[in-house]
């Protein structure tokens, strides 16, 4: 069942050392060999441990096979199973640190681009008209699986870096309070985020498909080549790029998710540790790219958190951004007034909480 | 000594707290009273009010769907939580060593589990649309919130304990009980016991006018 | 500020009944009330939320019945009922509301919102914080027993006028009839044909019955404005007349919240069962159409669908008979989508189209009506409410609707059968 690479024994740095110590003992038995074969009575007896083959068997070094067990599941039959510490050594020293730079350098990039750009502002200010870009189900959508996945994100951290993180802070014994804690809240939360993500596709799936003008947006990013402003429908081509990357890396994290979770159908070990690092690494994707999603949506682009808060976009917001959106809305006449918006929503500004009264009314 | 506190006198002040409060909430109701209706009812306001009392868990359907949001992840939230709050394995045995002495069958673990998912979800949906929706926002305030949010709590410290293996985790689940507990019969938490004498009172009230309300 | 906060303050305090308090631990916010509220749904404006229009009240019931509020209070935590509020919420209640009471048929925790409502303006009418026009109708009402100022003298001509059109005589102050039939200012001055079509039925039907001349108002400005004390004193008239004329039954006519004050609620301001029994004109048609004692003949071709009015049909419970009767006579009957009790209000109950300054916000919120119209396309619409008929006109006549408006004693009067002139009886 087992398929170790040939060529991992050799990187595997504990066997590789394991090897180099036997030849560097085998070299400084060397001079003693010829005092050994004589049976010299001065010299070391050189007994041959008589469990020498037995353990070589129970290593499975050279050819591992599963022995036959009682006990029934996978790789039950193997009774030290190396994979465990290739796997550990793999986590420890590849996965863990490689996950902390990107989400680092992911957040350090993100800073160092405020400082020098200070976000992207509204070209003409606010205009008080407002456009509907997202309607209320959209927006505790979004909300809803925004939620689930930063609860997921904190738990699944926890489960991935604690040991390296936690630990040293917490100690052994409040971090395996934590690690079960997490475990048990990423497990029951993670299907809630695979509902939300399919209601996320339904939704806007017809939105983001590839159109005219995606590729120009692409080459010009955004506007941040040659300065000037790309055209661009309801979603650019960033934001369907971001939406695609949410789904198919959320779906690879849903399905590894229910993989893991789930290991009542045939998984042997390196399906689940193929899976746990398309999860891990899909994962850590994802929060690095909602770093950057969060960004653009609060201080990365001025008048832009309204349009999930509200559902409401200022129109000045809509044509710089937005421009052939716009143009088709304002051309159906779906301009509000933020007069008459005010009434419906306690936007910025609103203050009553009850309808102006008609100025005949005053001096009562 | 924190574990001994909230499984001892906490829990019973909790209890306390919870039981009086509740009568006394609706002690309240009746003690305001009720002027005889000296009209000539079409039919009995009794019966009328019994079946008002089952009628409204059924949206009159010229509602729809308008209000589909509410009421879907409003029976998520409150059948999921009903299930795993009287058929979840360790309530059920909770139930029976420290309330009644008597328990039942459980529901499958796996059930358990679904149940959980379907509250929380249904109850992140409610949450969010009152943040969302312009009538919520304007008509809610904190006890809204702060009762969304200690139930929230209340699931998901319970939700990190499924292990069952952490005194800690246990303790935490439990005082988060019990704080719900002793904030229920000052909120609007109440309407889990106040619902039936509204609907009662307005089921009667329709139906001597001959309406099925 | 009008300086009547207290006598505000105390006349809602005594509307605290076990029923409202029970409607104000049950109410969680959910907003499904502003959805079944055409102010609301019509508007988007979510201070029409029926709920929120019933504040005040709960301002008071939390700071001076609940533990938290009133420690809160004590603690100066929370923000107090106000005279502000009073004023504040005028506007809300009496020109954003109908009492149409559909927001309580949709609650799923059962609280009547029109019930507290029509609490809420004990305290406003009270401080003093009522329409000028409401506040004027009603004192034309209690001096000249018609809120639109219609006197004794304009009756009789409106009945000379009728007789003379049907040949008929209607009976004036006949001492021992057995009914006696009320009408609401709103017909007298707008459709008294409505009056000529009850003497061809009557007659035809054998019916004895009276009017009297000291006093005939159906209508109750003391209901719309929120005033037990003036509610009461123009139900004892009523009473008064009944009991002098010695009739035994009182004929609500079309009128909305005319039927549910004298049917429903008038015994319980005067504090004692009524001594006569009241039906509403629907129901005395469809009784005598039961007892074969109304025959109609012909039928109208007009596509035609009802208007049920709030008061008559989902607060007073009149619902099948004008089907029944309708089903005599239009066999291209359809119904609105959204009918019986859970159909929408035209937006001029509850005294709101006698409300000037609430002109405007009617006729936005007649959108709902016009919406149920448009998806049945009718010739015309039949009500049993002259108040209902004035506001249907007006909304049809703002969006250039032909349909035509028809009271259904009039359609049913129009198809009478055998009907011969008498002059005497």
């Amino acid at each position: 069942m087992n398929n170790n690479k040939p060529g991992r024994i050799i990187r595997c740095p504990v066997a590789l050392y394991s090897v180099l110590m036997a030849l560097f003992a085998l070299m400084l038995a060397l001079p003693f060999a010829p005092q050994a074969m004589a049976g010299d009575s001065e010299s070391a007896a050189k007994v041959v441990n008589p469990g020498t083959e037995l353990w070589r068997e129970v290593r499975q070094r050279e050819a591992p096979r599963a022995g036959a067990t009682q006990v029934a599941g996978m790789d039950s039959g193997v009774l030290i199973n190396i994979r465990g510490e290739q796997w550990r050594q793999f986590r420890m020293e590849q996965l863990i640190p490689a996950a902390g730079a990107l989400m680092g350098g992911v957040l350090g990039l993100i800073v160092l681009f405020h400082l020098l750009k200070r976000g992207v502002r509204l070209e003409h200010g606010r205009c008080g008209n407002y456009l509907l870009r997202f309607k209320e189900i959209d927006r505790i959508l979004h909300w809803y699986v925004a939620t689930v996945f930063i609860f997921l994100a904190l738990t699944g951290l926890i489960l991935l870096t604690g040991r390296v993180v936690l630990i040293p802070v917490f100690g052994h014994e409040v971090f395996s309070v934590i690690a079960s804690a997490s475990k048990e809240g990423h497990n029951l939360f993670g299907p809630l985020f695979l509902v939300g993500l399919i209601g996320l596709l339904i939704r806007f799936v017809s939105k983001n498909l590839p159109a005219k003008g995606d590729l120009s947006w692409f080459l010009k990013a955004g506007g941040f080549v040659g300065g000037k402003h790309p055209s661009a429908g309801f979603f650019n081509a960033g934001e369907k790029m971001w939406f695609w990357l949410v789904i198919l890396i959320g779906l690879t994290i849903s399905a590894t998710g229910l993989i893991l979770e789930f290991p009542f159908f045939g998984q042997d070990r390196p399906i689940m540790e193929l899976s746990l690092v398309l999860h891990g690494v899909g994962a850590v994707l994802l929060i690095a790219g909602v770093f950057g999603h969060v960004y653009v949506g609060t201080a990365g682009m001025e008048a832009s958190l309204d349009s999930m808060t509200t559902g409401y976009v200022d129109v000045n917001w809509a044509r710089q951004h937005h421009d052939q959106w716009a143009e088709a809305c304002e051309a159906e006449g779906a301009v509000i007034a933020g007069a008459e918006l005010a009434k419906k929503q306690r936007l910025r500004g609103t203050k009553n909480r009850v309808p102006d009264r008609p100025v005949a009314e005053e001096g009562r | 000594m924190i574990t001994a506190f909230v499984d001892g006198p906490l829990w019973y002040f909790a209890l306390v707290v919870f039981l009086i409060g509740v009568a006394w909430r609706l002690f309240a109701i009746f003690r305001s009273g009720s002027k005889a209706d000296f009209s000539v009812p079409r039919r009995s306001g009794a019966v009328s009010a019994f079946m008002t009392s089952l009628r409204r868990f059924v949206p009159r359907h010229e509602m729809s769907p308008r209000i589909r949001l509410q009421v879907v992840a409003g029976y998520m939230f409150h059948l999921g939580l009903f299930a795993l709050l009287v058929f979840a394995a360790p309530h059920v045995l909770f139930l029976q060593k420290h309330l009644l002495g008597f328990g039942w069958t459980p529901m499958p673990y796996w059930a358990f589990i679904l149940a959980s998912q379907i509250a929380f979800a249904g109850l992140l949906i409610l949450w969010l649309h009152r943040l969302l929706n312009p009538v919520t926002r304007l008509i809610s305030d904190a006890d809204d919130y702060v009762a969304a949010g200690l139930t929230f709590f209340v699931m998901l410290t319970g939700c990190l304990a499924l292990m069952e293996d952490f005194t800690g985790l246990r303790v935490l689940h439990r005082f988060t009980v019990e704080l719900l507990m002793i904030y229920f019969p000052f909120s609007r938490l109440m309407h889990a016991f106040t619902f039936i004498p509204s609907r009662a009172y307005t089921g009667a009230w329709f139906g001597r006018r001959g309406v099925d309300a | 500020m009008k300086g009547r906060f207290e006598q505000g303050v105390e006349a809602m305090r005594a509307q605290m009944d076990a029923r409202v308090v029970s409607y104000l631990s049950s109410c969680v916010h959910c907003g499904i009330c502003a959805e079944a509220c055409l102010f609301f749904t019509e508007t988007g404006d979510p201070r029409y939320t029926p709920i929120h229009k019933t504040e005040p009240m709960r301002k008071l019931w939390n700071q001076e019945y609940t533990f938290w509020g009133k420690l809160t209070s004590k603690l100066g935590l929370n923000k107090p009922l106000t005279e502000q509020d009073f004023e504040d919420w005028e506007m809300l209640v009496y020109d954003g509301c109908s009492m149409c009471g559909r927001c309580s048929m949709v609650c799923p925790l059962g609280v009547d919102i029109a019930y507290i409502i029509r609490k809420v303006k004990e305290g406003l009418s009270a401080a003093g914080y009522s329409p000028p026009d409401l506040v004027e109708a009603g004192e034309r009402a209690r001096t000249i027993g018609s809120p639109m100022g219609v006197t004794a003298k304009t009756l009789a001509a409106t009945i000379r006028a009728q007789e003379k059109e049907t040949g008929l005589d209607i009976p004036l102050d006949k001492e021992g009839a057995e009914y006696l039939c009320l009408f609401s200012s709103g017909e007298i001055a707008g459709f008294p044909e409505f009056m000529g079509a009850l003497a061809r039925i009557f007659k035809a039907a054998g019916i004895s019955w009276t009017i009297s001349s000291q006093y005939f108002e159906a209508t109750n400005t003391g209901v719309q404005l929120g005033n037990s004390e003036l509610a009461a004193e123009l139900v004892e008239r009523i009473v008064a007349v009944a009991e002098k004329l010695k009739v035994k039954t009182v004929i609500s006519p079309e009128c909305g919240h005319a039927y549910t004050t004298i049917r429903w609620d008038a015994p319980n301001f005067i504090g004692r069962p009524l001594p006569f029994k009241v039906v509403h004109i629907m129901e005395l048609l469809d009784q005598l159409r039961l007892d074969g004692r109304l025959k109609t003949e012909g039928m109208t071709d007009d596509r035609l669908s009802f208007h049920d009015p709030c008061n008559i049909s989902r607060r007073g419970g009149v619902l099948k008979q004008p089907r029944q009767l309708l089903n005599m006579v239009a066999p291209n009957f359809v119904e609105m989508k959204e009918h019986g009790d859970m159909n929408w209000c035209c937006g001029g109950g509850g005294g709101v189209s006698s409300n000037e300054r609430a002109n405007e916000l009617r006729l936005q919120v007649f959108s709902a009506k016009k919406r149920q119209l448009d998806e049945i396309k009718v010739d015309a619409l039949v009500t049993s409410c002259s108040n209902c008929r004035h506001m249907l006109e007006d909304g049809l006549e703002e969006n250039e609707m032909e349909i035509e408006l028809i009271g259904i004693t009039e359609l049913i009067a129009d198809h009478l059968a055998e009907e011969t002139p008498d002059r005497g009886q």
